[in-house]
């Protein structure tokens, strides 16, 4: 017998077996009519002979035997269909196990170790509830339970059927065992290809510019044949940059489907852990899964398989209450819970939410001080969502006694470190007496997804095409305006109305204007219609993870490499659609200081200062930009570069004090220019302070700024 | 260092002299016996007054600082993210991470550095780095007594203080580490 041949005999048993679990969960159910549990059994029992079948023609006589037990104990049920007893459904998973682990053992070639499975086989029937009681008393006189075995000629037909298919699967479609990161690497070269071709655009693009000029009229008769020999050439260029688009799309297609597969594979074994762990604890819970077909990478799946399983039992273990307590409660015996997978852009989002008894935050601050992860002090001065948050502590456990699901401490925050170890989030939200969701998002790092990018102000960023639902300009009509907030009439439906620019603190927030694009975000069953400067376009980008110090700022999910290598920020969706108060007024008692310098670096360097200091810092990367937050925003104190493109620093300056509402606002001026001169240009220009770079390096600014903002003050 | 009002090409010039001539003392040195004592080869450049350095190990490259992308809504000391061989890098202030308060000039070179964890990021940087190699033995001797991210080494060649920087400390500290000082 060919190993090959019992590999994978084994791993097609393990798809049909997980089918047949998936029957007798269904079979159990309360509230399947007739005909629907009929097409169960007869599914049912079909399954079982294929396993029968495919055994015996490899020669595996245990397993054929124990598939055929199960037939057995099928029979007298399919006579009176009705939902199968638990006892049964318990017997017959039970049997299941034990067929995949013989398979299993086989497949590794340990199956001449095999114990005989003779006294397992009698346990499994003895186990077995009589077949009167388990059709329901209507089965007297039937059937004999055990059937004899199965005559030759048929096994014969059934072990021929299932050799010829496993021939076929040898000589026609073998397969190559190919290392993981041989298609990584071959799908970050389909990447490249993808950024190449954007690239091809750019320059396309360019050179039509260029033709553009030769148009002027004193060059148009001279440049007229290189116009058309440049022309041609760009629709050549262009023709094949379609071909290589499209080969591009099929490389990806055929990579993902290599090296994806579907959600499902990982969500139905779990539903069987749920049912047998419910069982186990006197529970009743059943498990719903949405987005099952959603395709994830493999080596993704495999370490999400581990998590949920933690989170399911969990929730199992601790959310889920015994039935007559969710009776009491108002609820129905059985516990819901419900998986929800999503893909939005190259983020995976899985939520895995109860109807239990949530998270008692009373009672997880006693077990975290109880074992010493946190102090009395600190659990009093914890809010709500700080509290929920200790459940992810290595070695937190409201459990006592330890048994045999829980109680080590063991679980959550194992759960954490899986996700994070992906890049990933995971977040908890739970009511006391409803229920407890637990979102994790992680990003999908192969393959490009369909990105629309928007302008705000000056900076670009880039929203998923999925959580798009639509486009629209703001009208009058269309927005009802009110003190506290703007609303957009959406299909007869107001939808909040947000600015981009104010959720990304880089400017006041503001009604849109007549004409401004609003751009309607979905996701997680909410939306909002974002308001943006302009909108530029949409391309297909590879989103790419953010790097460990900004892997935690919740509006990005990424950024996508642009065709002349500068990046793009993709918006996290379920970020978009949050309420939020508005960043700019996030901390209103606090000082508020404005930093205008078109130097990143000087930018950010001066933020870190002030914000030590106590100050919130808003930034503008030019004067024109310093304006326009004035515009709507209020500060105590503004630092200014002396030397900037646009508009110098004394401009700015001379700007600010030529008007009555930034007249008494303190400036100081910052220069690399330590010259005397430069200092007295900066003060007769209005400026309160002057400060160089090597003062600021010498820990000037923070003194300065409350200095000058003193002498303001007693002028005041 | 003492600090003059000398002209940019006047420093750089300055500069290269003092480059020139600890190299010429640390090739008469050999001459002497020492060429058996081991050296730590290390980046150095100047971040404010005081001078830096960073083991040259840690550095992958320097790049012009161009290409940025801001990142709203991040800590004070992130710069924003850049691309760096296909991947994204985040460009952080190191004068903020170090708790220091500016520079002489504004930063124009990005280093990549490999922070200890196996990730790579980009510090801010005044000028290019210059090699220089820094006895082992002091280097050590100097740690045993220092537990943050920063040690002090004296040159011997000419009284100059290098802060060496350890780069797996100073991420490790995390937020800990920003606006300190």
């Amino acid at each position: 017998m060919l190993q090959s041949l019992v590999a994978g005999f084994s791993s097609e048993a393990q798809e049909v077996c997980q089918k047949v679990t998936l029957d007798l969960l269904e079979l159990e159910r309360e509230g399947l009519d007739i005909e629907a549990l009929s097409k169960v059994y007869t599914r049912l029992a079909r399954h079982l002979h294929t396993l029968k079948g495919s055994a015996a023609s490899l020669g595996l006589q245990d397993l054929s035997s124990i598939a055929h037990k199960l037939e057995d104990a099928l029979a007298p049920l399919r006579k009176d269909i009705k939902p199968m007893p638990r006892p049964m459904v318990d017997m017959l998973l039970h049997g299941l196990d034990l067929f995949m682990l013989r398979a299993q053992a086989h497949a590794e070639g340990r199956g001449e170790s095999l114990p005989d499975p003779t006294a397992a086989l009698a346990q499994l029937v003895a186990d077995a509830p009589p077949p009167e009681e388990a059709a329901g008393g209507t089965a007297a006189g039937a059937a004999p339970a055990h059937a004899p075995a199965p005559s030759a000629a048929p096994m014969q037909a059934a072990a021929s059927q299932a050799a010829a298919s496993m021939a076929e699967e040898d000589t026609g479609d073998a397969g190559w065992r190919v290392a993981a990161h041989q298609v990584t690497a071959l799908m970050r070269e389909v990447e490249r290809l993808r950024e190449f071709r954007m690239r091809l655009e750019d320059r396309l693009r360019d050179v039509s510019k260029a033709v553009e000029l030769l148009t002027a009229r004193e060059l148009l008769a001279p440049t007229a044949r290189a116009r058309a020999v440049l022309a041609s050439v760009t629709a050549g260029v262009r023709s094949d940059g379609h071909e290589a688009s499209d080969i591009v799309d099929s490389l990806e297609e055929g990579l993902k489907s290599i090296t994806t597969r579907p959600v499902r594979t990982i969500l139905e074994p779990l539903q069987r852990m749920v049912r047998d762990l419910s069982r186990q604890l006197g529970k009743q819970a059943r498990l719903s899964v949405v987005g099952a077909e959603v395709s994830l990478d493999r080596r993704l799946l495999e370490k999400l398989k581990g998590a949920m399983v933690h989170l399911l039992r969990n929730a199992v273990d601790h959310g889920i209450e015994m039935p007559d307590e969710r009776e009491r409660a108002g609820k129905h015996h059985e516990g819901a819970l419900t998986l929800r997978v999503e893909q939005q852009g190259n983020i995976l989002i899985l939520e895995l939410s109860d109807d239990g008894r949530g998270i008692d935050v009373v009672v997880v601050r006693a077990s975290a001080e109880r074992k010493g992860l946190i102090t009395a002090d600190e659990g009093s001065r914890m809010h709500e969502a700080q509290v929920r948050d200790l459940i992810f502590r290595p070695g937190f456990s409201t459990r006592t006694d330890v048994t045999d699901t829980s109680g080590r401490g063991v679980g959550l925050d194992a759960v954490r470190s899986a996700v994070e170890s992906m890049q990933g989030r995971i977040e908890v939200v739970s009511t006391k007496g409803s229920g407890t969701r637990f979102m994790l998002t992680v990003p999908m790092e192969l393959g490009s997804s369909p990105v629309l990018t928007v302008r705000t102000i000056d900076s670009q960023v880039g929203l998923p095409m999925l959580a798009v639902e639509s486009t629209q300009l703001a009208t009058p009509e269309n927005l009802r305006i009110g003190r506290m907030k703007t609303q957009l009439d959406y299909n007869g439906q107001l939808v909040p109305v947000v600015d981009l620019g104010a959720r990304l603190g880089l400017r006041a927030s503001a009604p849109p204007s007549e004409g401004q694009p609003l751009i309607i975000v979905q996701s997680g069953g909410k939306r909002m219609a974002l308001a943006v400067d302009a909108v530029v376009g949409d391309r297909d980008l590879v989103i790419r993870p953010l790097p460990a110090e900004v892997r935690d700022v919740p509006s990005y999910q990424g950024a996508a490499i642009l065709s002349r290598g500068e990046l793009l920020l993709i918006l996290r969706p379920g970020w978009v659609v949050a309420d939020s108060t508005p960043q700019t007024v996030a901390m209103p008692q606090s000082r508020r200081a404005l930093v205008v310098d078109d130097s990143l670096t000087a930018r950010a360097l001066h933020r870190a200062m002030l914000e030590a200091g106590g100050f919130t810092v808003h930034l503008a990367a030019s004067g024109a930009r310093a304006m326009e937050r004035l515009q709507t925003e209020t500060y105590d104190v503004i630092i200014c570069d002396l030397e900037m493109e646009e508009m110098n620093g004394t401009e700015l300056v001379a700007k600010l004090r030529s008007q009555p509402g930034t007249r008494e606002i303190p400036v100081i001026l910052v220069s690399a220019n330590d010259s005397a001169g430069a200092r007295s240009r900066g003060l007769s220009a209005g400026a309160d302070g002057f400060l160089s770079k090597r003062e600021c390096a010498a820990g000037r600014l923070l003194s300065e700024v409350l200095d000058v903002m003193s002498r303001r003050g007693a002028r005041a | 260092m003492t600090s003059t009002t000398h002209g940019p090409e006047e420093v750089q010039d300055q500069e290269v002299r003092t480059l020139l001539e600890e190299r010429a003392s640390r090739l008469r040195g050999r001459s002497d016996g020492s060429a058996d004592e081991t050296m730590l080869m290390v980046a150095e450049f100047p971040l404010g007054e005081e001078r830096y350095a960073i083991p040259l190990e840690s550095l992958r490259a320097a790049l012009p600082l161009r290409l940025v992308t801001p990142v709203p809504l991040s800590q004070p000391h992130v710069i924003g993210v850049l691309r760096y061989q296909g991947q994204v890098l985040a460009a952080l202030s190191l004068a903020a991470l170090l708790g220091g308060h500016g520079w002489r000039q504004d930063p124009a070179v990005l280093l990549v550095v490999e922070r200890g964890d196996g990730e790579l990021c980009a510090l801010d940087c005044e000028a290019i780095p210059r090699p220089l190699s820094l006895p082992t033995a002091s280097v050590e001797a100097a740690r045993t007594h220092v537990e943050g991210p920063v040690t002090e080494i004296l040159l011997s060649s000419n009284r100059q203080i290098i802060h060496l920087i350890d780069l797996p400390r100073l991420f490790a500290r995390g937020a800990g580490a920003r606006n300190a000082g």
